[in-house]
């Protein structure tokens, strides 16, 4: 409904810009988004909106993507609606195409697997296929930022591989890094930040220009900091202590330097982000390449090359030695990906 | 080896060397060739380009930021004012009097003056703030003419007319390099209207159809100033100022 030519040259400095249909006529673009993915527990907070807003006003309060005063602010120009992937939610599911299923470990950096995802941004970076990456980063209470990374000798101060499960602000940075950039930028992100990516890409040229590798991670949920960090401290986890956290055999781990906090993966669903339970995409099938741990054996990531750019790098990666090349089990999958799917029936129309 | 010593001049020589120094002596003392002004009483006759302390136009400025962009010397404050709009503040102890400023505003907002002779009793007085920069500062003037110097084939004279110079100058606004604003990437424009709203020129256009559920941008490069406020502002940065 929503494919849109977006340029139309009319004489020498006049163009038409074509703005989406309003399923809620007479409101402004953001009270349809916020009834029709907001107020439906839809969003997945991929800050595609917060990243694209012109008056960047929308802000990821609390526990909510919000806009203080959009009555009188909002300057109704509908890009929000444009970008975001869950106004008209496509779901995605399954294992997609691709054109090698296979497992690596990088030799260059160490991550919680085979620190893949870094290994494809950096090789980008030395082929000069972009000029700067963006990256999750953390402190020491485990909050989440992100930073831009132009060259390997950054890597050496900052704990950059490692999972999180919080979610980070990648999108806004991501609409910087594009104004910055000269060649190209490379990302890493969850599934729904990939389809923003994607939409992203869709609908203004510039993005689709400058973003050139998208790295999406395997992603069965993933929490936001205020309400993952409260509960990981009631059941006893010392964020000062804390290295590293997994999700292993249906159970979540929380590693920390002199104990071990395990439990169900299934106690954390008070706590799951109401966008993620309507999100069916587990392998992020819109990425160029997707990482994870599921798959393959302990040290290696799953490394799945859905594109060519994505190819090209994976045969520079081969080429360099930068990486030892494993093998991928796709049967490992099918349990998550068809949990994941499972979730189709909580999408209302 | 030759032995060097004073002239030996005869008696003529003396006579003619004493009249000559005598009769300049004469001459001086009935028309003295002195090349210095006499300030206060005097002063010296400065182009109206001259760059003296600023005046500033409110009505004209377009609260651009260019002068305090430009300033080299970081003397050009932007101070928000009641209306909503910022407007520059200038701090003389700063201020290297490049005039880069009164040439870049796209207004015209600022101008020059020939005052070059403001006291200061603290350094803190030197930061002048818009209100004091709209009117020119108390002048009292002692001065009753005027000081051209003149170039003549072999010397530098002076030309005193009685006359008073005009201080307050109004010199045509400085035109620059013509530029206009064009939009590089028209499929990235996210209809956002800023650069509409920002516009004082009028040059920007947005018009809405509902119908069609189009926007309908255009820029007027009759109108378009250059000033630069919709690149600035644009979100996506598809503006760009290119020349005219």
């Amino acid at each position: 409904m929503m494919k849109m030519a977006a340029e139309t040259k009319v004489g020498e400095a006049e163009w038409e810009v074509k703005i989406p249909e309003k399923k809620l006529k007479d409101r402004l673009f953001f009270e349809n988004l916020k009834a029709m993915v907001i107020d439906t527990q839809m969003c997945s907070r991929c800050l595609t909106c917060v990243s694209i807003c012109p008056s960047k006003l929308i802000v990821n309060e609390e526990d909510i993507v919000d806009f203080p005063d959009y009555d009188k602010k909002c300057l109704d120009c509908g890009a929000c609606v444009r970008v975001c992937p869950r106004y008209d939610y496509k779901p995605k599911s399954g294992l997609g195409d691709y054109i090698e299923f296979t497992a690596g470990q990088s030799k260059r950096f160490k991550g919680q697997d085979g620190a893949m995802a870094t290994e494809f941004i950096f090789s980008a970076i030395d082929m000069g296929l972009i000029d700067r990456g963006l990256f999750v980063d953390r402190d020491e209470q485990w909050r989440t930022s992100v930073f831009h990374v132009r060259g390997q000798e950054q890597l050496e101060k900052l704990p950059l591989g490692g999972t999180k499960y919080v979610f980070a602000d990648v999108l806004p940075e991501l609409k910087k890094a594009v104004m910055f950039s000269k060649v190209g930028v490379g990302v890493v992100g969850t599934p729904c930040m990939v389809s923003g990516v994607r939409k992203l890409q869709e609908e203004f040229p510039v993005f689709k220009e400058k973003v050139k590798l998208v790295v999406g991670l395997f992603c069965t949920e993933n929490f936001h900091y205020n309400e993952v960090s409260k509960y990981l401290i009631e059941k006893g986890v010392d964020y000062s202590k804390l290295i590293k956290t997994d999700i292993m055999k249906g159970k979540f781990v929380a590693t920390m330097t002199d104990d071990e906090v395990k439990f169900k993966v299934s106690q954390l669903s008070s706590i799951l982000p109401s966008g993620c339970n309507v999100c069916t995409d587990f392998t992020a099938v819109e990425s160029d390449v997707s990482v994870g741990s599921v798959g393959s054996v302990a040290g290696f990531s799953t490394t799945v090359v859905r594109t060519e750019v994505a190819k090209e790098i994976w045969d520079y990666i081969k080429k360099m030695g930068n990486a030892e090349v494993g093998e991928g089990k796709v049967e490992e999958l099918d349990f998550l990906i068809n949990h994941k799917k499972e979730r189709e029936k909580n999408i209302k129309q | 080896m030759k032995k060097v010593g004073t002239p030996e001049y005869d008696l003529s020589d003396k006579l003619k060397y004493h009249v000559s120094a005598l009769s300049t002596a004469a001459k001086e003392m009935a028309l003295p060739l002195n090349i210095t002004t006499h300030y206060p009483r005097e002063r010296k006759r400065q182009p109206a380009c001259f760059r003296g302390y600023m005046l500033f136009d409110p009505e004209r400025c377009i609260s651009c930021f260019q002068c305090s962009f430009v300033c080299p010397a970081n003397a050009i404050w932007m101070k928000d004012a009641p209306s909503g709009r910022y407007y520059p503040t200038v701090d003389y102890g700063k201020c290297i009097f490049c005039h880069f400023c009164i040439d870049s505003c796209p207004g015209g907002a600022l101008r020059t003056t020939k005052i070059h002779d403001v006291a200061y009793k603290t350094m803190d007085e030197m930061f002048t703030s818009t209100e004091e920069m709209i009117e020119p500062p108390e002048i009292i003037r002692e001065d009753e003419g005027v000081v051209d110097y003149v170039i003549d084939k072999e010397d530098l004279s002076l030309k005193r007319t009685k006359e008073i110079d005009e201080l307050i100058v109004d010199v045509e606004p400085s035109q620059g390099v013509p530029m206009i604003s064009v939009c590089v990437d028209r499929g990235s424009c996210l209809a956002c209207k800023v650069c509409d709203k920002i516009c004082e020129s009028g040059a920007v256009s947005s018009v809405v159809e509902e119908a069609t559920m189009t926007v309908k941008m255009g820029i007027d490069a009759e109108k378009c100033t250059g000033c630069g406020l919709c690149v600035k502002e644009c979100s996506m940065q598809i503006l760009r100022l290119v020349r005219k």
